[in-house]
């Protein structure tokens, strides 16, 4: 009975790490599901292929392509990420650091940040960042697996990987060649469209065609299939101003550092993402560049029998490394809502309206950095709406407006309001009933625990040895 | 250097349930940021029927840390695992919906795609055999779920005429106000049209920063003086009236759940308390006329009637602002939504963390009145949905009543939830709102709105492989219920019994 329902075959074009990532998890879901790749040239303004790093959460996505922390870190294929340091960028030129995980420790059902802003305002506080133990490894320059006990402070902490592109994507053409997936080599020539407006096969260059059920698009902002049945895209560019990407590297030690590093210059800035020999550096201007990359997202990333994943889907500014997660994200939600074979609105459009959810909080997130940050000139005078809400009731008393399918965490817009000097005017009155000298003592000693526990640590080269 | 702010001045008109659940919230979590008046008129009667609650309420009170032995015996009340209704697809049929899940999820696919799969080929048995909640409630056991297990939830059946004044004890000894007395008159600020002062008959003036209105349907503040919108839902939700009456206890154990008894208008609550049991008949008065719902309920209940019937009005539906100028309404002031799904109490605790959250620092900002009605709204829309749905999905075709709810046009939001369910098994999913997946499910299944397909990987195993699985989850399911004690034993284990059964 389901048998009519089943999409027996899904056609990937795009041999980049998104494209590559996509089939794979769509070949170990779906075991009778024929699946292919069409590894058509990759887009330079692909930002999720290009510039690969995975927040908290990747063991999930990589536990369900089959693919194991230790065989990344230990083939020198990823390192560890804790966060990200920005040296120059907010509106007094502080530094500031958004680590991964909690800063401090709530008081019941208090956050941290709110009892840190009430004993900021009587000077009783330290930087915000001091109370956070991934903050502190960053500083360090060391690394180390969260604790398992939730009682030491080692384990309030989280980390993503940083990638080395091509050695990423080599893997994962390897794992996807032992799942049986076919690889066709080639560009695409010609979509041909069938009678319900989907698509019913891609001609390739050398005149070949592909027949596929489902169709899913990881060509990059290019959006060579989806582009063809639909045009409707959101552009971001007033609150993402900058669009003009050049990328290079340099050799460097073989330990990287735990952490990417943000720089800022006259009207660019560029990011230094340390991985195992070498450092990838990614410079962002506002008007020259080797590559444009768009800031853009698509109404309906998935239309009829054609998905649009990573940059095909959203383009967007890669300060704080998103571009993967999202391509993740997206992944595993369009398994978890795989539409029957006929493709019908009503199922297509559930995964569009909670793929719209997550990806206008990212971009939320990317874009409050221009909002307050040293750009302000240059961003566009209104944001956007949840974004305003955003600020105005943090700037207003600490609090963080609900948002459905929000998945950038509170410690995460905490660590970056805050870096970015947006402190709340006034401390709320819930965490003003906390005992003012219970609160001090106890944000003391945590800085003492902190301290403690990353002089334990060893150093980084140590731990990959 | 300048001292504290001074304290909000926060009045609250009306002294039910709503009234002083907001009292002993404020007095509780902002005892120091303001100061907490109640007033409430003996001569003002309370519509105090919402005796069944949603497992929410636990955090309520251990919130207020609160003992739950010394609450329940205050409250006469008892366990609640869900809400088993009756005759609602069809004559005949009925189904519990459990506070908690069917079975669990495997390779990430929800269980009740595997039960699909294996019930379109015959086999797999009855969903509700896999719910330890169901399993729980059909032989009326009753144990807490272990600490941090999500497997199941429970809530609690209790009087609502004892909890108000229970929390009004409460709230008196933790500094709130009581003051006695009918408000004659409501003093407007004539420039901002913000309220200055509420004047009694005993000529009292009482003035306040922040107005909380708990008057119930009369909407004293918020309708009547601010003239707030009303936004009305009973073309979806016709019923319009209740009839309410107490009864005797049966013989034998509590039910640890609430029943709901379709009717021909309407539908019929019954609520084992300790000590009684509550009865209504929630009716469309286009359909049926007082006397004859009353004729209908005195017929249907069991036991012995200990009041005469008493009739309540009321209309679906909600305010387009539940805040405005510096009135806050909570309650049946801000908004009714059939109890059905024994949503009342929770609406009104909904509205009061968001009001702790955004209380007023130093005056009201719009900014802040739009966040409190944007969740508030959000609430009811999906409550609403969901509570068509148990009209709606019906083949009853017996009465003029479920021939226009099954024919109604209902709202969009709902009918592509109930598309997609139908072609793919799926709930729409929110991350905010009250009722998720498996309270879908439980209404979908158990009103036979059966999908024509599922997820495809939940195809992957085998028949056999699956049906044995299933059967082994089965057996755990009514193994752990048979290690539990009965539901009204487990009561007297934990001291909440009451010690003289009140009249």
């Amino acid at each position: 009975m389901n048998d009519r329902r089943r999409i027996r075959s899904i056609a990937v074009a795009g041999g980049g790490i998104v494209g590559l990532s996509a089939a794979l998890a769509f070949a170990r879901a779906l075991a009778r599901t024929q699946v292919s790749v069409i590894e058509t040239p990759p887009d330079p303004a692909a930002l999720a292929d290009r510039l690969p790093t995975a927040l908290p959460g990747v063991e999930r996505f990589h536990s369900a392509i089959g693919i194991a922390e230790a065989e990344l870190i230990g083939g020198g294929i990823a390192s560890h990420h804790l966060g990200t340091m920005f040296d120059n960028w907010s509106a007094a030129g502080e530094p500031w650091v958004h680590a991964f995980g909690d800063y401090g420790k709530p008081a019941g059902a208090i956050p941290f940040d709110q009892i840190w802003v009430r004993a900021h305002k009587l000077g009783k506080a330290l930087q915000y960042g001091c109370y956070s133990v991934g903050a502190a490894l960053i500083r360090a320059g060391k690394f180390v697996h969260p604790s398992p006990d939730p009682e030491f402070i080692g384990s309030r902490f989280l980390y993503g990987l940083r990638f080395d592109p091509d050695r990423y994507r080599e893997l994962l053409r390897a794992k996807a060649a032992a799942a049986q997936i076919a690889f066709r080599a080639g560009d695409i020539a010609e979509v041909e469209r069938s009678d319900t407006g989907g698509i019913s096969a891609l001609r390739l260059a050398h005149g070949r065609s592909v027949e596929a059920d489902l169709f899913v698009d990881c060509t990059g902002p290019s959006a060579r299939l989806i582009g063809a049945l639909d045009d409707s895209v959101e552009d971001w560019s007033a609150w993402l101003p900058f669009g003009w990407l050049t990328l290079s590297e340099e050799p460097s030690d073989d330990v990287p550092a735990p952490a990417s590093r943000i720089r800022t210059s006259d009207d660019r800035w560029t990011a230094f993402l340390p991985l195992r020999g070498k450092t990838l550096m990614a410079t962002l201007a506002r008007e020259t560049g080797d590559v444009m990359v768009t800031r853009s997202r698509r109404l309906r990333p998935w239309v009829k029998n054609v998905l649009a994943l990573g940059d095909a889907a959203t383009a967007l500014d890669p300060l704080q490394g998103t571009n993967l997660d999202a391509a993740h994200s997206a992944i595993l939600l369009a398994l978890e809502l795989l539409p029957s074979r006929d493709f019908h609105a009503v199922e297509t459009e559930e995964y569009n309206r909670r793929a719209e959810q997550v990806t206008r909080r990212v971009r939320d997130f990317v874009a409050l950095h221009y909002m307050r940050g040293p750009w302000r000139e240059f961003a566009g005078q209104e944001p956007p709406d949840s974004l305003a809400r955003t600020v105005d009731q943090y700037e207003h008393r600490g609090r963080m407006p609900f948002h459905e399918d929000e998945s950038v965490t509170r410690e995460s817009w905490t660590a970056a309001l805050l870096g970015l000097g947006i402190v709340p005017r006034n401390v709320d009155p819930q965490a003003g009933a906390v005992p003012l000298d219970k609160t001090v003592t106890a944000m003391e000693r945590l800085v003492g625990e902190i301290e403690a526990a990353v002089e334990h640590v060893p150093d980084y080269s140590q731990y990959l040895a | 250097m300048t001292g504290p702010p001074p304290k909000t001045r926060v009045v609250i008109l009306g002294g039910g349930t709503a009234g002083w659940m907001t009292a002993a919230a404020l007095v509780n979590q902002l005892g120091h940021a303001c100061s907490v008046r109640l007033i409430e008129s003996e001569e003002i009667g309370i519509v105090g029927v919402g005796e069944a609650t949603l497992p929410h309420i636990r955090h309520f009170v251990e919130a207020l840390g609160l003992d739950e032995t010394d609450f329940m015996k205050a409250t006469h009340a008892t366990f609640k695992l869900g809400i088993e209704f009756h005759d609602f697809g069809k004559i005949g049929t009925r189904y519990l919906h459990p506070f908690g899940s069917f079975g669990a999820p495997l390779n990430d696919v929800p269980f009740h795609h595997y039960w699909l799969r294996l019930h379109a080929e015959g086999r797999g048995g009855e969903l509700w055999q896999s719910s330890i909640c169901n399993v729980m409630a059909d032989r009326k056991r009753f144990a807490p779920p272990p600490p941090g297990s999500t497997l199941y939830n429970y809530a609690y059946q209790f009087d609502a005429t004892l909890f108000g004044p229970y929390l009004r004890t409460y709230s008196l000894a933790r500094g709130a106000v009581r003051t006695e007395g009918k408000v004659v008159d409501v003093e407007v600020n004539g420039e901002i049209g913000d309220v200055v002062a509420l004047k009694l008959e005993s000529g009292e003036r009482v003035g306040g920063d922040l107005f909380v209105d708990c008057s119930g349907f009369r909407a004293l503040l918020t309708g009547q003086t601010l003239k707030e919108e009303w936004e009305d839902w009973s073309r979806w939700l016709p019923c319009d009236r209740a009839v309410a009456m107490p009864c005797t206890s049966p013989p034998g154990g509590i039910e640890p759940y609430t029943r709901a008894h379709a009717m021909t208008a309407g539908w019929r609550w019954r609520i084992p308390l300790q000590h009684r049991v509550g009865n209504g008949y929630v009716y469309s008065s286009a359909h049926i006329g007082d006397q004859d719902a009353a004729d209908a309920l005195v017929a249907a209940v069991e036991g012995t009637l200990m009041a005469e019937p008493r009739v309540l009005k009321f209309r679906a539906g909600r305010r387009t602002n539940s805040w405005s100028k510096n009135v806050v309404s909570i309650g049946l002031a801000s908004g009714f939504l059939e109890p059905l799904e024994s949503t009342s109490i929770y609406l009104v605790q909904g509205a009061i963390a968001q009001l702790v959250e955004l209380f007023p620092i130093g005056g009201i900002r719009d900014q802040d009145r739009d966040e409190f009605n944007r969740a508030v709204d959000v609430e009811y829309d999906r409550i609403r949905d969901f509570l068509i749905l148990h009209y709606h999905a019906t083949s009853r075709d017996d009465s003029d009543f479920w021939n226009h709810t099954r024919t109604m046009e209902v709202p969009d939001t709902l009918l592509s939830k109930m598309e997609l369910w139908r072609r793919s098994a799926r709930v729409a999913k929110y991350s905010q709102g009250l009722f998720f997946e498996p309270s879908w499910v439980a209404v979908y299944i158990g009103q036979n709105v059966i999908p024509h397909g599922w997820d495809q990987r939940a195809d992957l195993s085998g028949s056999d492989q699956l049906e044995a699985a299933v059967a082994r989850l089965r057996t755990r399911v009514s193994d752990a219920v048979d290690a539990m004690p009965d539901h009204s034993e487990f009561i007297r284990r934990h001291n909440a019994t009451i010690e003289k059964p009140a009249g």
